[in-house]
């Protein structure tokens, strides 16, 4: 065992030093500076001015970080349950050896490597109020239609749903592993003692799918707060706000309103708020993992 | 033989570098960075310009870059100034001219050679484009210089025999004319409008008020405001003759064009700068029209301005004066107009244009330029641009689109922009 120990106390110190200065660089520098910079007004021209807690005090009173933060939160939330129940969805409907199926898992997962935009300016035609194909289909089945993307009622979910479609193939794709994991012996046991389709969904597939579950939850929260492309393409954080969120928001304060404080007070917030659903997410697997 | 180190190496890189960068700068010429915001066939233009100019003398030349749209590259200018790493000379929108003059960043141009004799238009220029404009030292001369006009389906209005609208009253009555229906859903708008400040501030002109009053009260034309909004409340909702496009800035000013062109509206508002644009690509004659009156008749002007960098070498400021004056000769000014549907921004540009016979044979250029004599002056307010993106254009949006009163719309971002102006 002793060979595993280093010549020096401080050589492992050394082989971390690359990680340490890239962080210092690009994450502990920049978040130390946009506390810094969330204090002041500036708008990269002038002499910064300090304003103390003024940034914070005029997102809370003007409702913008309130609103940027249920529209986050929304939208995550659908974004979230949306991609995990497609993904789960498909993967039990195509999870066989059939051409056809693996046909059809490709073609779902090949949204997935598209860029982001690509697939925002796809979907702002299939999108289009009066001759997209969503509305020409529902029209031609008698169903109503609605202003997809200028109702602001809907806008966001719109969002939301072209997220999903986006990222329900990677969700599919690890459920597909988490599913071919399971041992096959579990299932002829279950079915030995009478167990349906559905018992041996419930007992069987569900619980030995939870660590996948878990991953996707994580996989598929982390992309839903940082959606940007989709809302800058498609509808520019409008109608009436409507789909203005967090990372939008911040683009906005900084390249539109020219206001680098107030950017930089929503970027301290939405760290914390980060850093609070990652402890509280792993506050949630340690416990299980004692249990 | 030298053995190659690792400094050799290093300074081959950045030999490199520096190379490809300067490239295309010939030897013996001074040079100057153009910073420019356009796509599509205004970029191709200008690259021609910018191409004639080069091939024009033998001393200096110009390296333009395109930087993405107009805030994109606003952004980037800043970023850069900031960073001493701007460009010599780019255009930027009008409404940020005097944040970045009162910013310190903005060359004076009044000692430049030649600068009072440039002929330049008034009503385009920096001493018409603001009040008080010309007692202010010279930091921009204009560029790509529109107003808003009304587009006209030609075919469908000659089918129902209608008429270019000329007051707010018959706008109401072409618009209901000219929408169709298939039970509940609209075939074809009679009317279309991007909900956005620039629109609004023409009607509020219209309807006799001003955004910010003459001692720099932000009123955003009080009762005028508010019938501004009510217009298009009652043609988006009662008449429903109206389509707000989807989206916001210039993505839904390019869907009222597309609504436009596919023949899903019958009239837009938008920008003189699409009529080549939709000239060209539309599968129906096109009529363009001035906007109507109200109380009386009112455009804003839009567009860039150009404006020199302070912080640029003299020596690269020379060479972009030398271009900003070469661009202001009739051939370069009227070849841009025709070119693209803005504005001749002098004198004689406009005055050979109309010697050549051009407005006879094209009408539809003169509107905006006849339409000059009712432009609307914009206050020089730093914090203007502010008052429009943070303040005012949500709301519109939230009356038009959300249903709110448009009195309490415009009484609470009267409140607000109080506040904001300095």
């Amino acid at each position: 065992m002793n060979g595993l120990l280093p010549r020096h106390k401080r050589d492992p110190y050394w082989l971390l030093l690359p990680t340490v200065a890239l962080l210092a660089v690009f994450f502990f520098y920049p978040l130390v500076d946009a506390v810094r910079l969330s204090l002041h007004e500036w708008d990269l021209l002038t002499e910064p001015r300090y304003v103390g807690l003024g940034n914070y005090r005029a997102l809370i009173e003007s409702g913008e970080l309130w609103h940027a933060l249920v529209t986050t939160l929304t939208f995550s939330v659908v974004v979230v349950a949306g991609s995990m129940l497609l993904g789960l969805g498909l993967a039990l409907a195509l999870n066989r050896d059939t051409a056809f199926a693996a046909f059809v898992r490709g073609a779902v997962f090949s949204a997935y490597v598209i860029s982001w935009v690509s697939v925002a300016l796809l979907w702002l035609w299939v999108l289009d109020s009066d001759a997209g194909a969503l509305t020409a289909i529902l029209r031609s089945v008698g169903l109503p239609t609605k202003n997809w993307l200028g109702d602001p009622n809907i806008a966001l979910y719109s969002l939301a749903g072209v997220t999903i479609w986006k990222i329900a193939g990677y969700s599919m794709v690890l459920f597909l592993a988490g599913l071919q994991d399971i041992p096959r012996a579990l299932y002829e046991a279950a079915a030995l003692d009478g167990a349906g389709k559905f018992a041996r969904f419930w007992n069987v597939t569900w619980p030995l799918l939870r660590p996948t579950t878990a991953f996707v939850a994580t996989t598929s929260l982390i992309v839903s707060f940082q959606v940007f492309d989709v809302v800058r393409v498609m509808t520019q954080g409008g109608p009436v706000k409507s789909t203005t969120v967090f990372v939008y928001a911040i683009y906005e304060q900084v390249f539109l309103n020219l206001r680098v404080g107030r950017a930089s007070a929503l970027v301290v917030v939405f760290f914390g708020l980060l850093l609070v659903l990652t402890a509280l997410q792993l506050y949630a697997w340690r416990k299980k993992g004692a249990t | 033989m030298t053995r190659l180190t690792r400094r050799h190496f290093g300074l081959g890189c950045a030999a490199a570098t520096l190379g490809c960068a300067r490239s295309s700068v010939p030897a013996g010429r001074k040079s100057a960075t153009l910073w420019f915001t356009y796509g599509g066939r205004n970029r191709k233009v200008l690259e021609e310009l910018v191409l004639r100019f080069n091939e024009s003398q033998r001393d200096y030349f110009v390296v333009s870059v395109f930087q993405g749209d107009y805030f994109e590259g606003l952004a980037k200018l800043r970023t850069a100034i900031a960073a001493k790493a701007g460009p010599t000379f780019s255009h930027v929108v009008g409404e940020v001219v005097p944040y970045l003059a009162e910013a310190g960043v903005l060359e004076p141009l009044d000692g430049y050679p030649g600068a009072g004799e440039l002929g330049v238009i008034e009503s385009l220029g920096q001493s018409g484009s603001w009040i008080s404009g010309a007692d202010r030292p010279l930091v921009c001369l204009p560029f790509n210089r529109s107003t808003p006009i009304a587009y006209v389906n030609a075919t469908l209005f000659g089918r129902k025999g209608l008429r270019p609208p000329k007051t707010w009253a018959e706008l109401l009555q072409v618009a209901k004319a000219l929408t169709e229906r298939e039970g509940d859903r609209t075939t074809q708008f009679g009317f279309g409008c991007p909900i956005d400040w620039w629109f609004w501030t023409a009607l509020v002109g219209q309807a006799g008020g001003k955004v910010i009053e003459d001692d720099g009260r932000p009123s955003l034309g009080d009762q005028a405001g508010v019938e501004a909004i009510e217009l298009w409340k009652r043609m988006v909702h009662q008449d429903r003759s109206m389509k707000p496009p989807p989206g916001r800035d210039y993505n839904a000013w390019e869907q009222t064009n597309q609504d436009f062109l596919s023949g899903r509206t019958a009239m837009i508002w938008t920008s003189t700068a699409f009529l080549k644009y939709l000239e060209d690509n539309a599968p129906f004659p096109v009529l363009a029209a001035p906007l109507p009156a109200g109380r009386k008749r009112a455009v804003p002007t839009g567009g860039t301005h150009w404006v020199m960098l302070k912080s640029a070498p003299a020596e690269e400021k020379q060479v972009a004066w030398e271009f900003l004056r070469f661009m202001h000769l009739p051939a370069q000014a009227m070849h841009w107009a025709t070119s693209t549907g803005y504005m001749p921004v002098t004198r004689g540009a406009v005055e050979q244009l109309k010697q050549d016979g051009y407005y006879e044979k094209h009408p539809n250029d003169r509107v905006a330029v006849e339409q000059l004599s009712v432009a609307l002056a914009w206050p020089w307010s730093t914090e203007l641009f502010r008052i429009q993106r943070e303040i005012v254009q949500p709301r519109l949006e939230q009356a038009v689109l959300g249903g709110q009163d448009a009195r309490d719309v415009i009484a609470s971002a009267r409140a607000l922009a109080k506040r904001a102006a300095p």
